[in-house]
């Protein structure tokens, strides 16, 4: 094997041999091994069939210019592998956006990093960029060598390598050839991160860019919108049986005795039981309905009664939880002498903010078919952000290798963070009702199933101390955050039935079981002399008291834990500056430092219509049925980029109703890769937001949620929505990619209470803002 | 046995007179349009068009359908060829003016509830073919046994998505 070339960066190439086969041979087949090629008997399933060492595996170039990439990372609507990852790998490679003509993506056999349906872009330097970078290093070599002109002297455009008055096309470079590039990888597939690429191979220059900053298409819009896309729903295998899952009567209820089918309505159906599991399987989708609404009926839980009832969450969390077994975790910019500085303020804003519970509520329920085959071989069909993870869970759960599982992953109804750590709920039941029957078995569960034995996103409470210095400028920033363990990843299915999972939440847990509660809103006002910020972290409610260990089991949602320490800081921001007299916007501009920060308020200053002046405004009112009208603002920074919204609301004081009018957000993410779709994801972000902000809160009470459907869990309807504006901020100069999706549904709740305070001169320091709430703090 | 008229042919299921429309059309049909979303009829993912009227094919007892004409996501471009008297040839390579609408603005985030959002464009469109702002929101808000909801938040490209199929649709007439 001789070695072409070795790289400062890493990464050797080297040729084994030329080859010839029928059909066109593609880079490093061969070296993928044969358990994937053509004709070859494919084990059932395979640790990995492609090697993350080989930049083939991510990325393959065909002898007809056209290209394959493969990432483990699933779209979930945000179209990041779709346009995104074309528009990195075509410029990383410099050929056209449409030479990549096929994106694998999710499932685990065909992938090689692993990792989760979040931040795509992976702090700018997403595993498929960086295979990108050194592949076209590797062709460069390969041309030089062809051509017999030095690599420096070469250059590329649209996949044709030119110099020295010699061209060769990247197909011509590959055609015929078995050649291997291995490059440096590193962590662990089924882990929540997945693989990651090392190394620093050389950048295309930000300068050089044609194809990032272009709006291009979606391709997976169009076969969806045609009905022509195989959803995950839509996966039907021979001989598969429908099942529907008999959830616990409680979140603490353990199983009594399971109903029998009334076999003169449902001969063709039967229950499974497992541990606390119980199934009901079968052979058509309505009967598997029917059966399992009777069979719930005359199934018997024993009672609990272990939750602190949503109306007393607050009083619970700072009477009662146990924040003393979890370490603080304290913020990385913590500065100053906040105590003496608190002292001495000449004003002082001391105050308590509370977020409440909400569900992630895919507009589909979770569901999955699963096919446990009599080798042992298991494999899952379903929608998941983190399919490689699942599969280590699945793995673990049966007490098998992770090579026995294999997860096929298709499109689905967002998640917004539900399945990042793997599951969503469906698909180790089917798994083990699959298991039981040897026979593929489709779960879906029914909306109150999603609502009531999904995981949500941790609600909370924060105290918040800020001195003001006699000039008006924020002396000390104090914060100390309260909030549940925020990620469980155990499977509910494996729970219930008994059988292994990672560990719950708990004070000594690893990155993701951990119950510490990290600082997560990174601080924005590097001009405040004297910060300190505490996270305050405990387990999850009832899930000590529960007798199978579930609780109200939590699931990082967007904006996962800064969103519960955004509301709080910013909220108190706007206090802050009404307390100086200032107006709220030029506020924070006087406490920033970072140019990035400055621009985005600036934006939507200019954008909204922003009138400088402090809040309350003049004629604020909190009586009366003429709708008063107020504004506020949020800043923020999340994965890179930096965020401001402007909230525009007219709010009703005898109702209590607050209607947001108008909706102005900026975002600097560095490089716009593609204005048209970051617009969207912003968009969508914006009216998840304005949700958080007025409609969302999880009702639970003593035994679990007392949700079941969209009546009783609101989310808005398209007349709920204000004018939105959108300014994108492209600043190639930070020279990276910052996220673009989660963070703007953040940025609404903060802004509209401070609009809300704007309006009426009294402050609301809970969300959601709805009605009642604001009703009974106005009348107050 | 059921005999049902869907997307212009009639096809015989054999499934109980109970069974709700959508596990018909899913599950013996094999078509994908329509989803379930919540089979409430609270959020309008599993919509197709009765008689040219969106309805809810998650509580509709397929029985109570079988004379009148269902069309799904995947009978709309037969749908537009058949009121603009396209050639068959040409029919095939013709979207619904709706459906292109939605690829050209870009409207779907995970598109999940987006074939709802398609049908219920549909049936706004063929009745008001140039809706002003508030007749849109007031249809897809008002206008069915729920709003049609969208957890992704894609109302405003929803909007854009009717005003330029309705461009569309002009142009074709």
């Amino acid at each position: 094997m001789a070695t072409l070339s070795e790289k400062p960066f890493g990464p050797t190439l080297s040729r084994r041999q030329f080859v010839k086969a029928g059909g066109a041979l593609v880079v490093g087949f061969s070296v993928v091994g044969p358990g994937i090629l053509k004709g070859a008997p494919k084990p059932a399933a395979m640790k990995n069939s492609l090697d993350p060492t080989l930049p083939n595996s991510w990325i393959e170039l065909h002898p007809d210019n056209t290209i394959l990439i493969r990432t483990g990372k699933s779209d979930f609507g945000q179209s990041s592998t779709f346009t995104s990852y074309r528009q990195i790998v075509a410029e990383e490679l410099s050929v056209p956006f449409e030479a990549i003509t096929t994106v694998i993506q999710g499932h685990t056999d065909q992938t090689p990093d692993g990792s989760g349906a979040f931040d795509f872009l992976g702090g700018g330097m997403p595993n498929i960029r960086k295979a990108a970078a050194y592949t076209y290093q590797a062709l460069l070599d390969l041309a030089s060598e062809r051509l017999g002109v030095e690599k420096h002297k070469l250059s590329v455009k649209d996949g044709i390598v030119s110099g020295g008055g010699k061209s060769i096309s990247y197909g011509d470079l590959v055609n015929n050839q078995q050649l291997k590039l291995t490059i440096p990888v590193k962590g662990e597939l089924t882990g929540i991160m997945g693989l990651t690429i090392e190394g620093d191979p050389p950048m295309k220059p930000v300068s050089q860019y044609t194809v990032i900053g272009k709006s291009f298409k979606n391709s997976v819009t169009a076969s969806k919108v045609a009905a022509k896309e195989t959803w995950a729903t839509d996966v039907r295998l021979p001989g598969m049986l429908h099942a529907r899952v008999v959830h616990p009567k409680t979140l603490g209820s353990t199983l009594v005795s399971a109903g029998q089918v009334d076999k003169t309505k449902f001969p063709n159906s039967q229950v499974i039981v497992k541990g606390n599991l119980v199934g009901v399987v079968a052979l058509t989708e309505w009967e598997a309905i029917q059966a399992a609404e009777q069979v719930a009926g005359a199934t018997k839980w024993t009672d609990w009664k272990g939750l602190p009832a949503s109306a007393k969450l607050y009083q619970y969390l700072r009477e009662e939880a146990d924040w003393k077994s979890t370490p603080v975790a304290n913020g990385s910019l913590n500065k100053g002498d906040v105590g003496t500085a608190l002292t001495g303020a000449h004003k002082k804003l001391s105050a308590t903010y509370q977020v409440s519970y909400m569900k992630h509520g895919p507009i589909g329920p979770t569901m999955a078919v699963a096919d446990v085959k009599a080798d042992g071989t298991v494999h899952i069909y379903t929608h998941n952000q983190n399919p490689q993870e699942l599969r280590g869970e699945i793995a673990l759960m049966l007490g098998v290798a992770p090579d026995h599982v294999v997860v096929h992953a298709y499109p689905g109804p967002g998640h917004y963070g539900r399945s990042n750590g793997g599951n969503a709920g469906a698909e180790d039941e089917a798994v083990l009702l699959s298991q039981a029957l040897g026979k593929p078995v489709r779960v879906q569960w029914m909306r109150a199933d999603d609502m009531q034995w999904s995981t949500q996103g941790s609600g909370g409470f924060s105290d918040v101390q800020i001195g003001l210095d006699e000039k008006g400028k924020i002396a000390a920033y104090q914060v100390d955050h309260y909030m549940p363990a925020m990620q469980d990843d155990r499977p509910i299915g494996a729970v219930l039935a008994g059988l292994p999972t990672m560990a719950a939440p708990n004070p000594q847990g690893d990155f993701i079981s951990s119950t510490v509660n990290g600082i997560q809103d990174p601080w924005v006002y590097a001009s405040i002399p004297n910060v300190t910020e505490r996270g305050h972290g405990t387990f999850q409610l009832g899930q000590k008291a529960s007798p199978i260990a579930v609780g109200l089991r939590d699931h990082s949602m967007r904006t996962p834990g800064q969103y519960q320490q955004h509301f709080p800081r910013e909220l108190a921001i706007s206090e802050a500056a009404a307390l100086a007299g200032a107006d709220a916007l030029q506020f924070r501009l006087d406490h920033a430092r970072e140019e990035r920060a400055i621009g985005v308020l600036k934006a939507v200053r200019e954008a909204s219509g922003w009138e400088t002046r402090p809040a309350p405004r003049r004629d604020a009112a909190f009586t009366g049925s003429t709708p008063v009208r107020g504004r506020g603002v949020a800043l923020m920074l999340r994965n890179r980029s930096y965020w401001a919204c402007a909230c525009h609301i007219a709010v009703t004081p005898d109702s209590g109703k607050i209607v947001v009018e108008k909706y102005t957000i900026a975002v600097d993410p560095g490089i716009v890769i593609n204005p048209m779709q970051l617009k969207r994801q912003v968009e969508g972000g914006a009216v998840m937001g304005i949700s958080h902000a007025l409609f969302e809160e999880v009702i639970f009470d003593e035994s679990g949620i007392t949700q079941d459907d969209w009546n009783s869990y609101p989310i808005p309807s398209m007349s709920d929505i204000p004018e939105i504006k959108v300014v994108l901020i492209n600043n190639p100069q930070v020279g990276t990619y910052g996220g673009g999706s989660e963070a703007a549904n953040a940025l609404a709740a903060p802004a509209i209470a401070a609009a809300l305070y704007d309006a009426t001169g009294k402050i609301l320091r809970k969300v959601p803002l709805k009605p009642a709430y604001v009703k009974a703090l106005l009348n107050a | 046995m059921l005999t049902l008229n869907v997307n212009g042919a009639r096809h015989q299921v054999d499934a109980p007179d109970d069974t709700p429309l959508l596990y018909v059309l899913r599950n013996h049909l094999q078509l994908s349009g329509p989803q379930f979303g919540c089979g409430l009829a609270q959020c309008g993912a599993c919509a197709v068009l009765v008689d040219g009227k969106e309805v809810r094919s998650c509580v509709f007892p397929a029985a109570s359908v079988a004379n009148q004409e269902i069309v799904t996501l995947e009978g709309l471009p037969a749908r537009w060829a058949r009121q603009k008297g396209l050639s068959a040839e040409a029919a095939k390579n013709t979207l619904h003016p709706v459906q292109q609408a939605w690829i050209e603005e870009q409207t779907p985030q995970c598109g999940f509830c987006q074939n709802g959002m398609m049908i219920k464009a549909t049936e706004l469109l063929e009745s008001n073919p140039n809706p002003t702002l508030a007749q849109i929101k007031n249809a897809f808000t008002n206008s069915g046994p729920s709003p049609n909801l969208c957890r992704c938040g894609t109302y405003l490209a929803i909007i854009e998505a009717v005003q330029h199929a309705a461009t569309i649709m002009a142009k074709g007439r």
